[in-house]
């Protein structure tokens, strides 16, 4: 048994699910012929034919809207978005079409959103989106991140099983990550959308973070239990919307200093509404102000120098905890 | 809104305040600072005047019922005219330690990701006005978490006999469960409810004394004593008294040096008019007046010895001269002040000195009496001590003990010998703050003052 990548990962949730439900297809720009812009989806075409596997023009709200018509009429598709960025083109399908369709004529809308999110690619502005904040918001849509290969592969599975509409976010800095090489399951398995899990236990701390961003956490973690003594837990959201209050409540209860890291710009994103969520519920287990690190508030930057001093990171991270702890 | 009357905090490091006697019924009309109430501590009893003119609405605390410090005790409706107008902010008692808002949260990592904001948007604004702090009773306030606040709540523990050793002195997690793990293993410490029955005084358990009057290991076993041994409980008091002295020790590096000093002239001087001048004035003169007025000579050419070193490592160099006077009463020691010293003649020193040792003595010292001191001048030659060395009254930069005036046979002149009135002033001072040029340099201008004067002495 061979280890796979996260991308791998990926299209092999893909196409296990399409073996195992005929009501699951696929469509996004260069799916079909040339495999996907990042290859996810090679070989597909061949073994499930154009009807199943569907090219489409450049046009997102194309993609989705049919995504959405699909699936009320009881299919199962997966709309992929070639970049995340390119999203916004279908923003009205997701918002007014797919997050409302079930209140309001009681039909669900079983469709997957995916596609390569994040940045460190050297991207620029266009191809290095975190969009989570807007779908976030948003009642009725699903918003998950995966950060590991079994992951990638167990939530798209449990995606596509869900009925209502799930945007799907890969981190493409992960794709091919040699250290995310996993060997999995040879049996189907799903992780479950809504659940949480500790990456890492600890009483000092609870850092809450989703995403490439989890790696980063991690090896800031490790840095304050060497240097600070520091025992600092860290979970892994993977699922934003619906967010798994249980565990987030029970760490913090726990700790009493929370420290949110998220890719996505600061204001108005996940951190800003986790950090209510804890200020309402746990005001009286907080030793610290609660603490966010995340993107300044601008355009993702292309200069190499300008991207590295734009993204968080480990030393970021490390400042903020460093600071949080001595409170 | 009606205006809550606090317990004031009478003294450095007493916690809680009983009500004596309520000077106004409910429904009362009081004018500011009209007396209230007779509050007795500890260290003093004292009429606690009310903050606000209006009618005392309600009374919260009973006559002969013990509170902690910072407890609402009554509630004072203004003029009934702005009864309908916007709340009045709470006036705290003198020493009242509410919470101050928590520090801004921001990371330097946000603070940079802020900055980079370009155009800066009416982020930055929003955010800036969002952390302005009220600026109500700023100095005063105690910094603490929100989950501090609740354990000490839960605990029943005063967050005044808590150092806090978060950024700022903030009380936080580990400084409550450190304290609760060291009273739970105090043997002194009785159970505390969280509300406290009607009781004397003097029979009130203070736990939170002990914990830092001695700290005790967590597993020490409670303290028994062999059929020759009488095991005494100290008085609240004596409790107070060991906890300043523990965390002075803690707090400042005590480093001392002695001056011995000439005192003829003087001593001269006063056994002539000392009857006279008692006779005149009503009230008596010593020694302790000229130290004084020599100790603000010394301050003022050494500013520092009047200064404190603050929680977060600055000096603050205080312009007012209030000298402490140690006072030994029936109950123990009581360190009042004389404000603004400097500006008495030795008279009216002398005058201060007998009227705060009076109210001393008389349980009739005021609020005012036990605040805001910067120097303290202690006496133990009453007793007839010749070398003392004197612990800091926190947060002072140093104290000066006088011992007895002797007489002494010292080579003086020309290589005479001659009885001389002799006496030996000790500085113990925080070597934070100063060395020993500086101490000494204060020293020498006290005795450079004090072996001034000749053999008239002008002392009004």
């Amino acid at each position: 048994m061979s280890t796979v990548t996260y991308l791998e990962a990926i299209g092999q949730a893909i196409r296990e699910e399409m073996l195992r439900d005929e009501a699951v297809f696929l469509l996004g720009e260069d799916v079909g012929t040339y495999g996907g812009a990042f290859k996810v989806s090679a070989g597909l075409l061949e073994e499930f034919g154009p009807e199943r596997v569907i090219d489409t023009p450049m046009a997102e709200a194309a993609i989705i809207g049919s995504a959405v018509g699909a699936a009320l009429m009881g299919m199962r598709p997966i709309a992929e978005m070639q970049f995340i960025d390119f999203i916004t083109c279908g923003f009205d399908q997701i918002i007014n079409m797919a997050s409302k369709m079930y209140w309001r004529v009681g039909m669900p809308v079983p469709m997957v959103i995916r596609g390569p999110a994040g940045g460190g690619t050297k991207g620029g502005p266009f191809h290095s989106a975190s969009p989570e904040a807007w779908f976030f918001h948003t009642p009725g849509i699903k918003v998950v991140v995966p950060s590991t290969t079994y992951d990638a592969k167990g939530m798209l599975k449990a995606a596509i099983r869900d009925n209502n509409p799930v945007l799907y976010l890969e981190h493409k800095l992960l794709y091919r990550l040699p250290e995310l090489r996993e060997e999995l399951p040879t049996e189907d398995y799903i992780v479950p959308l809504g659940k949480a899990i500790t990456r890492r236990d600890g009483e000092d701390m609870t850092v809450l973070t989703y995403g490439a961003m989890v790696y980063q956490c991690l090896r800031a973690a490790q840095t304050l239990e060497q240097e600070d003594d520091l025992e600092v837990e860290v979970i892994d959201l993977r699922s934003l919307s619906p967010l798994d209050l249980e565990t987030i409540l029970e760490s913090v209860k726990r700790t009493n200093k929370v420290l949110i890291v998220h890719e996505d710009t600061l204001t108005g994103g996940i951190g800003a509404e986790l950090s209510a969520i804890l200020a309402e519920d746990l005001f009286e287990y907080l030793d610290g102000p609660i603490t966010r690190v995340a993107a300044p508030d601008v355009a993702f930057p292309y200069a190499p120098p300008l991207e590295a001093a734009y993204l968080p990171n480990a030393e970021k991270i490390l400042t903020a905890a460093r600071k949080l702890a001595a409170y | 809104m009606p205006t809550p009357v606090k317990m004031p905090r009478l003294g450095e490091s007493v916690a809680e305040g009983t009500v004596g006697t309520w000077l106004k019924n409910e429904g009362d009309w009081v004018e500011r600072d009209e007396s209230l109430a007779e509050i007795i501590t500890d260290k003093i009893n004292a009429e606690l005047p009310s903050p606000v003119a209006g009618r005392l609405a309600k009374i919260l605390v009973k006559t002969d019922e013990t509170v902690a410090v910072g407890v609402d005790i009554a509630l004072i409706e203004e003029n009934a005219d702005v009864a309908s107008a916007p709340p009045v902010a709470a006036a705290p008692g003198p020493d009242a330690a509410p919470v101050r808002s928590t520090e801004q949260a921001a990371t330097p990592v946000m603070e940079s990701a802020r900055a980079s904001v370009g155009n800066g948007m009416n982020r930055a604004n929003g955010a800036t006005t969002s952390r302005q702090e009220s600026p109500v009773e700023e100095e005063e306030r105690q910094r603490i978490s929100p989950l501090a606040r609740r354990l000490a709540h839960e605990h029943d523990i005063d967050l005044n006999q808590i150092a806090g050793t978060g950024n700022g002195g903030r009380v936080r997690k580990e400084d409550i469960l450190a304290y609760v793990a060291q009273r739970q293993a105090t043997p002194v410490a009785a159970p505390t409810m969280p509300s406290r029955p009607a009781q004397p005084a003097q029979t009130l358990s203070l736990p939170t004394y002990t914990a830092y009057a001695e700290p005790v290991p967590p597993t020490a076993p409670p303290t028994t004593v062999g059929a020759d041994e009488e095991l005494v409980t100290p008085s609240r008091m004596r409790l107070a008294i060991a906890e300043h002295m523990v965390r002075s020790k803690r707090t400042s590096p005590h480093a001392t040096t002695v001056v011995e000093v000439d005192m003829t002239n003087i001593a001269k001087w006063l056994e002539k008019n000392k009857q006279d001048f008692r006779q005149r004035e009503g009230y008596g003169i010593s020694f302790v007046p000229f130290v004084m007025k020599a100790v603000c000579e010394g301050i003022r050419k050494v500013p520092m010895i009047n200064s404190s070193w603050t929680p977060d490592n600055k000096i603050v160099i205080k312009k007012h001269i209030n000298l402490g006077m140690a006072v030994a009463t029936d109950a123990g020691l009581v360190v009042p002040t004389i404000y603004d010293a400097d500006q008495f003649t030795l008279a009216g020193l002398a005058k201060q000195i007998s009227t705060v040792a009076q109210r001393a003595r008389a349980n009739k010292l005021t609020i005012q009496d036990m605040q805001n001191s910067t120097f303290v001048v202690n006496n133990p030659g009453t007793f007839g001590t010749i070398i003392s060395v004197p612990i800091i009254n926190q947060p002072h930069a140093g104290i000066l003990s006088m011992d007895s005036v002797v007489k002494r046979p010292v080579v003086i002149e020309d290589d005479a010998i001659a009885v001389r009135s002799m006496m030996y002033l000790c500085l113990s001072f925080d070597h934070r703050i100063l060395d020993g040029a500086g101490a000494g340099g204060f020293l020498q201008a006290v005795r450079t003052k004090l072996q001034s004067y000749g053999r008239e002495i002008d002392v009004y």
